[in-house]
Formats: structure tokens, C-alpha cells, sequence
């Protein structure tokens, strides 16, 4: 049950999680309408210096991001392969934006604050009698709470290979990852009915 | 608290998976304020006490706890209150204070009654300590005392706490005996430590997914041995 939240006190805590996560959204609009390499940079750099501003040292920093990083270098990988570099470039940019910008959110924004808003947020679509604000916030939040725990999972597996001196395979270790993860996803979904936290007022 | 105390009926109640028995049909009556349950790995004594949660429906019979179905969802998590076997999957939030308040919250308590109900059930476990702490930062006492505050703080009358002292040093152990011990609740105690319902005036075994012994402590261990041994 670690969290991704960091505390502290920086301009980014203080902003209310509301504006934090609207502006995230419309930041990720923005960012997939336009495809200026110059625009694009720009909001890499703003993004990196808000995520700079958390207050996390840069090697904590890099680390949080590291399997986000390899994915968009794989993206951009074959994007070279096929498009012009400046086409090719669009991609990888905006993907690192989006991510500096989320991380900063996440790490500035506890997920008791979290849910509160996604939940608030998600009130009005009740209205609809298909989906309720509750269960929405709850969702999100428990993807937040679940990420670190994925990461041990990731580390755990990985000692028990080299202790048992086999060699680390991406095929070896996805498969126990996913069934030990959809195992604690079903122990915490039972805690939750068990504390009658998603039945309760259904 | 919302229940006095125990008043648990299985009705015929049992649980089968396919052509797999994990719960023989079963009719009893329990009440009283310490219940032990006992028996082998895979015997059927989880899914005896999640049948008293609701967390598994019987596929045969009904289990009604203080006259309640507990197929009623809405109801069975507000009276039966229920602390597994890895206190860590139990808490959701990463720290002790919103872990405690999250439960409350969503059954619609106001700000002042969380604060109050949260601030009341760390002080009855002298666990203030813990209200801002982080909890994988936890021991593994101090995150059955989390755990427990969370499960509590809600006023489920019953508890069910499964293997309540695995995996937990001497000192931690005495800690988890000496809370037990002193809980207002009736509890309902899963565990393979017979020391820990050594005293206790009721202990179920079960053995193959039935029930083999209802009896005191001190005759339903024996009987345990028997089997085991």
C-alpha cells in the first residue's frame, strides 16, 4: 500500500486537485491537437520543470519514469522507421509531456484528495442510472494505489530468478506478474466488499 | 456497535464448485462471544467464514447472522466485519488516518463524525501513534492494529479474524492475543495457533469441507490432533 504521492509543499501540492486534473485533461487535448515540434518542446520543458518542482531528487525522479520512458523510446523507434524525422519526432513528444505533467499530478495529489475529485467530477454522470460516481473514483484511485505494488511485484520476481540463478526473460516474468497481480486485485476487491466499501448503499 | 453479539444460523448452508464440495451443507447455531475454528489447509474453514460475511453466497441453504441474510449484501458487511490473513491487502490507503476514514466515508458520515469515530477507535487500541503513518512502513502487529481499527471503526457488532497471528513475531503475537482478548465484539478466530484458543469455550473443526467437532477447546484440539497427527 505504498503510494506515488510525495509529500510536500510546493506550489503543485498547494494547487487544488481539481484544477490539477482539468488542467491535465485539457493539457492532453492541446497536446494531440497540434503537431508543432516547437510547441511540443516547449511543453516538455514546462512539464519537466513542474515535475522538477514535486520535490523529488532526479534520480527518484528518472526511476518513477523509467518503464514510461522505454515505452515512448519504442514508440519513437518506429516512427523513425517509418516517417520523416520531423513527423517522427511528434509522437515521442507528446507522449513525454503528457507523462511529465501526469507524474506531477500524481505525486502532488494523495489518492484520498484523488478520489474525492474524480468522484465529484463523475457525480453528474449518475444522472445517466449507468454508471455510479462512487465506484468511478474508487477505480481510478485503487490504479494509482496499485502501481508501486506492481513495481515490488516486478523487483520480487526479478531476486527470485537470480536467486534461483536464471536468467531474467521478458516471457519468465510476465506471466507470474500478471497472475500474482490479478490475485491481489481479487484480495483487495474481497477486502473492499469484506469493509462494504463498494456494496454499501448499492 | 450495531450488534449485541453473535446470533449466526447456517440453514442447510454449503458451498460446492462444480462437483467440488468446499463446504458440506451445514446447520448450526452460534452465539457466544469467542468462537475458534480449526481444521487442515483447504478443510473448509475460510469459506465458512466468508459465508458468514457474504463475501461467498452458498450455493445450497442460507447463513443469517442477527436474523439478516447475508446474501443481502447491503447488510452483511455492516454487522460481520472481517480482517484477513494478509493485513496489507486490507488497507487501502497508504495511510493509517485515510485508511480508517475511507470506510466511513462512503456510508456517508460527515466530516466531524469521521474525524471523531477515526480519533476514537486508534485511542481504544493506544494506536494514536499510527494515525499519520504510512502503512507499508508498518510491523506486522502494527498493521493488524491498523487493520483491525479500520475493520472497527465502521461498529460491525461480529468479527471474523482469519489466521489473525500467521507470520507474526513473539511480541507481535502477544499483541494481536492481548487485543483479542480485550474486544467488546464477539470474534469469530480462524487460525492454526491452538494456543490462541487454548481458553476458548467453543471451537468448530472442520476436516474435508465438514464440520468433525463442535466442542471446548481443550476436546475439539484433540480431536484436531487425531486427524492431523
Amino acid at each position: 500500500m505504498q503510494s506515488l504521492y510525495v509529500e510536500g509543499n510546493s506550489a503543485m501540492h498547494r494547487l487544488s486537485p481539481r484544477v490539477k486534473l482539468l488542467s491535465l485533461a485539457i493539457f492532453s487535448i492541446v497536446l494531440f491537437i497540434t503537431g508543432n515540434l516547437v510547441l511540443l518542446s516547449l511543453a516538455v520543458l514546462a512539464a519537466a520543470i513542474l515535475y522538477r518542482m514535486v520535490g523529488l531528487p532526479i534520480g527518484a525522479a528518472l526511476r518513477r519514469l523509467r518503464p514510461i520512458f522505454l515505452t515512448i523510446a519504442v514508440v519513437a523507434l518506429f516512427n523513425l522507421l517509418f516517417n520523416p524525422w520531423q513527423q517522427a519526432l511528434v509522437p515521442p513528444l507528446r507522449l513525454t509531456a503528457l507523462m511529465l505533467l501526469a507524474a506531477a499530478v500524481t505525486a502532488t495529489t494523495s489518492i484520498t484528495a484523488f478520489i474525492d475529485e474524480v468522484t465529484a467530477l463523475a457525480r453528474p454522470l449518475e444522472r445517466t442510472g449507468r454508471v455510479r460516481a462512487d465506484d468511478i473514483g474508487l477505480a481510478l484511485g485503487l490504479v494509482l494505489r496499485f502501481v508501486p505494488e506492481i513495481v515490488d511485484r516486478y523487483q520480487a520476481i526479478r531476486e527470485a530468478h537470480r536467486a534461483r540463478g536464471l536468467k531474467v526473460r521478458p516471457a519468465s516474468l510476465l506471466a507470474p506478474l500478471i497472475i500474482l497481480t490479478l490475485k491481489d486485485a481479487d484480495n483487495i476487491a474481497a477486502a473492499i466488499d469484506a469493509r462494504g466499501i463498494r456494496r454499501h448503499g448499492s | 456497535m450495531r450488534g449485541t453479539g453473535l446470533d449466526i444460523h447456517f440453514e442447510g448452508a454449503g458451498v460446492s464448485f462444480g462437483t467440488r464440495v468446499a463446504l458440506a451443507p451445514l446447520t448450526l447455531g452460534i452465539s457466544g462471544k469467542r468462537i475458534g475454528v480449526i481444521g487442515l489447509n483447504g478443510s473448509g474453514k475460510t469459506t465458512f467464514a466468508r459465508l458468514i460475511n457474504g463475501l461467498t453466497k452458498p450455493t445450497v441453504g442460507r447463513v443469517t447472522v442477527n436474523g439478516r441474510d447475508t446474501a443481502d449484501e447491503k447488510t452483511a458487511a455492516a454487522d460481520v466485519g472481517f480482517i484477513f490473513q494478509s493485513p496489507q491487502n486490507q488497507i487501502i490507503m497508504p495511510i493509517v488516518r485515510d485508511d480508517i476514514a475511507f470506510g466511513l466515508k462512503r456510508r456517508g458520515f460527515t466530516k466531524a463524525e469521521i474525524e471523531a469515530k477515526v480519533e476514537g477507535v486508534l485511542a481504544r487500541f493506544g494506536a494514536e501513534a499510527l494515525a499519520g503513518r504510512r502503512a507499508h512502513e508498518l510491523s506486522g502487529g502494527e498493521l493488524q492494529v491498523a487493520a483491525l481499527c479500520s475493520v472497527l471503526a465502521t461498529g460491525p457488532g461480529i468479527l471474523i479474524l482469519d489466521e489473525p497471528t500467521n507470520q507474526l513475531d513473539l511480541k507481535n503475537r502477544a499483541l494481536v492475543e492481548g487485543i483479542i482478548a480485550g474486544l467488546a465484539e464477539s470474534a469469530i478466530v480462524i487460525t492454526h495457533d491452538l494456543e490462541l484458543i487454548a481458553g476458548f469455550e467453543r471451537v468448530l473443526l472442520f476436516h474435508e469441507g465438514r464440520l468433525a467437532a463442535d466442542a471446548p477447546a481443550t476436546e475439539a484440539i484433540a480431536r484436531y490432533r487425531e486427524i492431523a497427527l
